[in-house]
């Protein structure tokens, strides 16, 4: 009943003000006046709701019917006033319908406006939340960029650099102002600056990810090599925002793999060196027995002539002796061209173009560390001649590689053409051509004689073996300089038949 | 130059595997009447080696067996002491510098001109003479002191270093009388002329008996 106490306490309130206000009022008024009765029940409404309005509506109709229809000071009504009467209950309840609905939607109004308010206030905080946030994960970024040891940039999508961290700024040892913008370039190496560039202008057209080993220039005026990488940011529509680059320093690597490659290189050269200075040095060996021999045997055979008397017994003895010792010598020499001629020869029918292909493939890797093209031309007509494969390998890279030595100090472009034409249904012709500095006519007849050769660390048997491997496939081998520069080494094979 | 070295006894003993190489310099060394003996390897010189051999080795450095550079290593042990020239086909600078520092004479590179090797052989036969020489003094004092008894011997010791008869005599528990016996045995079985002559014998064994 609690819920009661405080609409009934209301109603009550404003009923006995308009009671107060209606006795001193109904004197100057003489129709029954009970209008002030309206303004409680509306305030009563308003003020205590629907059922305070209700309340207020029996108290008033109570009052009204006590105290101003006649008969007056009783409950019972006069003939002629129940329409009034009736009019004034209807009348109350409807005040007091509208006044609790319009204070219900006011409530509803001020209700809503207040949440309003609370939901801004909500998001407002969140926002102010999320904003720190934000802050708070882009100082944790860049400090993160700052703390990997790497140099890092941000460019624009037109890829103007907007951004450097403090270690690229540090490196170069120039102001982050000035290491933005095109001067980007002029930290790089010269040799490196173009292919950067290209390379750099094609990925901003296409927004390809970019990566490229390149020298860059520290702030002492030293480059080391770096790999830089940058991938683009791309808008939700697929359009690029910035591009993130980073430099990492290879420069240990680099190092490394260059002395790995040397290393190999002068391992490969010694192995030939080797086995080619072993090869000469047992030939020299076999060939110096005999030749002692002689050369003793002639001294002594001096002396016995010039014995007083002569002994021509002794003297023609060691004479006969020299004959032998010569001889011996000669078998040497043929017992080595034997080693080289008449090793046992696997022939077999072949495709000459896809030897000089493998040849070109095994040679790759060579050629590119020295920067040099090659190029094949290949006739479609070359027949099929009978060869050892292996052993015209070797010519092949024998040659190719004396073609690319040629080339060591060469100007750029350096190129190595290899040529394979038909000259008849069972020759072919070869020609193997560099663009070195060329040959001497006269240097060019002996070069495939034993022990000629034009290189400080040579022992001249390579163009030699070339030759008598020629000769067994019933071709001929020479050399020839080359109209614009350059040597060209040629070589016939023929089918035997 | 050659003349110097015929009928000296000496032998040129060559020890190389190639039989043309060992057959040609005999040859060559006989028409300048050098004798020579041909050997195919260091051992089967060894086997044949005879004590009191003059002359002169001539070494193949490298031979099947036994290398001429170890044959020189073993030869003192082997009581074979001969002066060695050293001969091959292929010289490399540290074999040469050792061979050179332990002793040999010449280092020979085939095929090698014929007064590079008599001149070698000159030079091998004159130290292998002046060895012998030294030998045979040597073999001669050693006798001699051999025939000494045991007290002579002391009394010789003690007066090579320049004692007086007196001081011998204290230093031995004898009379001076009997030490100047001693002595003067001492000199006639040394045949010294005077004790400066014996003293410089004494010295010369000390430093040739090694």
């Amino acid at each position: 009943m609690e819920f009661l106490f405080k609409p009934f306490g209301i109603a009550v309130a404003f009923v006995i003000v308009a009671l107060i206000w209606t006795f001193p009022l109904q004197h100057v008024i003489s129709y029954p006046f009970v209008f002030l009765f309206f303004g409680a029940v509306m305030g009563t409404a308003w003020f205590g709701g629907t059922i305070a309005g209700f309340i207020a509506v029996a108290l008033s109709s109570l009052l009204v019917t006590f105290l101003f229809i006649p008969p007056l000071y009783s409950f019972s009504v006069a003939k002629g006033s129940e329409s009034f009467l009736t009019a004034f209950i209807l009348c109350a309840i409807a005040i007091s319908f509208l006044s609790a609905a319009r204070k219900r939607s006011e409530n509803a109004i001020r209700e809503a406006r207040d949440q309003l308010e609370e939901k801004v206030h909500e998001r407002t905080a969140e926002l102010e939340q999320s904003n720190r946030d934000i802050q708070e994960s882009e100082r944790q970024l860049r400090l993160l960029t700052e703390a990997i040891p790497q140099q890092i940039w941000r460019a624009d999508a037109s890829g103007k650099i907007e951004y450097c961290n403090q270690h690229l700024v540090d490196y170069l040892g120039i102001p982050a102002r000035e290491a933005c913008d095109d001067n980007f370039f002029r930290i790089l190496h010269p040799e490196d600056e173009s292919i950067f560039r290209h390379g750099w202008q094609a990925a901003l057209v296409t927004g390809a990810n970019f990566e490229i080993e390149a020298r860059i220039r520290n702030r002492a005026g030293i480059f080391r090599w770096f790999l830089v990488r940058s991938i683009p940011q791309r808008t939700e529509d697929g359009k690029i925002a910035r591009w993130y680059g980073i430099h990492i320093d290879i420069e240990e690597q680099h190092k490394a793999q260059q002395s790995l490659a040397r290393a190999h290189e002068e391992q490969v050269r010694i192995a030939h060196t080797l086995s080619m200075a072993e090869m000469a040095a047992s030939i020299a060996h076999e060939l110096n027995q005999p030749l002692t021999a002689v050369m003793t045997h002639a001294y002594a055979c001096r002396e016995w002539l010039h014995a007083n008397p002569v002994n021509v017994d002794r003297a023609s003895a060691t004479a006969d002796k020299i004959v032998q010792e010569s001889t011996r010598a000669g078998e040497v020499i043929k017992r080595v061209r034997a080693l080289f001629r008449n090793e046992p020869q696997v022939r077999q029918k072949a495709d000459l173009g896809v030897l000089i292909r493998d040849t070109a493939r095994l040679l790759r890797d060579e050629a590119i560390r020295r920067v040099i093209s090659t190029h094949l031309f290949i006739a479609e007509d070359l027949p099929r001649i009978e060869i050892d494969p292996v052993q015209v390998q070797q010519v092949l890279i024998n040659l190719a590689m004396n073609a690319m030595e040629a080339m060591a100090s060469g100007q750029p472009p350096l190129e190595l053409s290899i040529r394979a034409e038909k000259k008849s249904e069972r020759e072919v012709f070869v020609s193997v051509e560099d663009r070195g500095p060329g040959i001497p006519s006269e240097t060019a007849a002996r070069i495939f004689d034993p022990f000629f050769t034009t290189k400080a660390e040579g022992i001249g048997m390579g163009l030699a073996i070339c030759r008598s491997i020629v000769e067994a496939h019933d071709g001929r081998i020479w050399a020839q300089s080359l109209p614009g520069g350059g040597t060209a080494v040629q070589f016939t094979l023929r089918n035997r038949q | 130059m050659t003349t110097t070295l015929q009928n000296s006894g000496q032998t040129v003993f060559i020890v190389d595997d190639d039989d043309s190489i060992c057959e040609a310099l005999s040859n060559l060394l006989e028409s300048v009447g050098i004798a020579a003996q041909s050997y195919p390897s260091a051992e089967s010189f060894a086997d044949s080696w005879e004590r009191g051999s003059a002359g002169c080795l001539l070494l193949d450095a490298r031979l099947p067996g036994m290398s001429g550079v170890e044959f020189q290593e073993q030869m003192h042990a082997s009581g074979i002491d001969l002066p060695i020239i050293f001969m091959t086909a292929h010289g490399d600078m540290p074999m040469v510098r050792n061979v050179m520092k332990a002793g040999a004479v010449e280092f020979l590179i085939k095929p090698f001109q014929k007064e590079e090797l008599l001149h070698a052989v000159d030079q091998a036969f004159a130290l292998d003479k002046t060895r012998r020489a030294d030998e045979e003094v040597l073999q001669s004092i050693r006798t001699r002191i051999d025939s000494l008894t045991d007290r002579e011997r002391e009394v010789m010791r003690l007066v090579t270093t320049g004692l007086l008869n007196k001081q011998v005599a204290a230093e031995l528990n004898l009379s001076e009388i009997t030490v100047k016996l001693h002595r003067r045995r001492v000199m006639e079985k040394m045949e010294a002329d005077s004790l400066a002559d014996l003293v410089k014998m004494c010295e010369r064994f000390r430093s040739l008996d090694h």
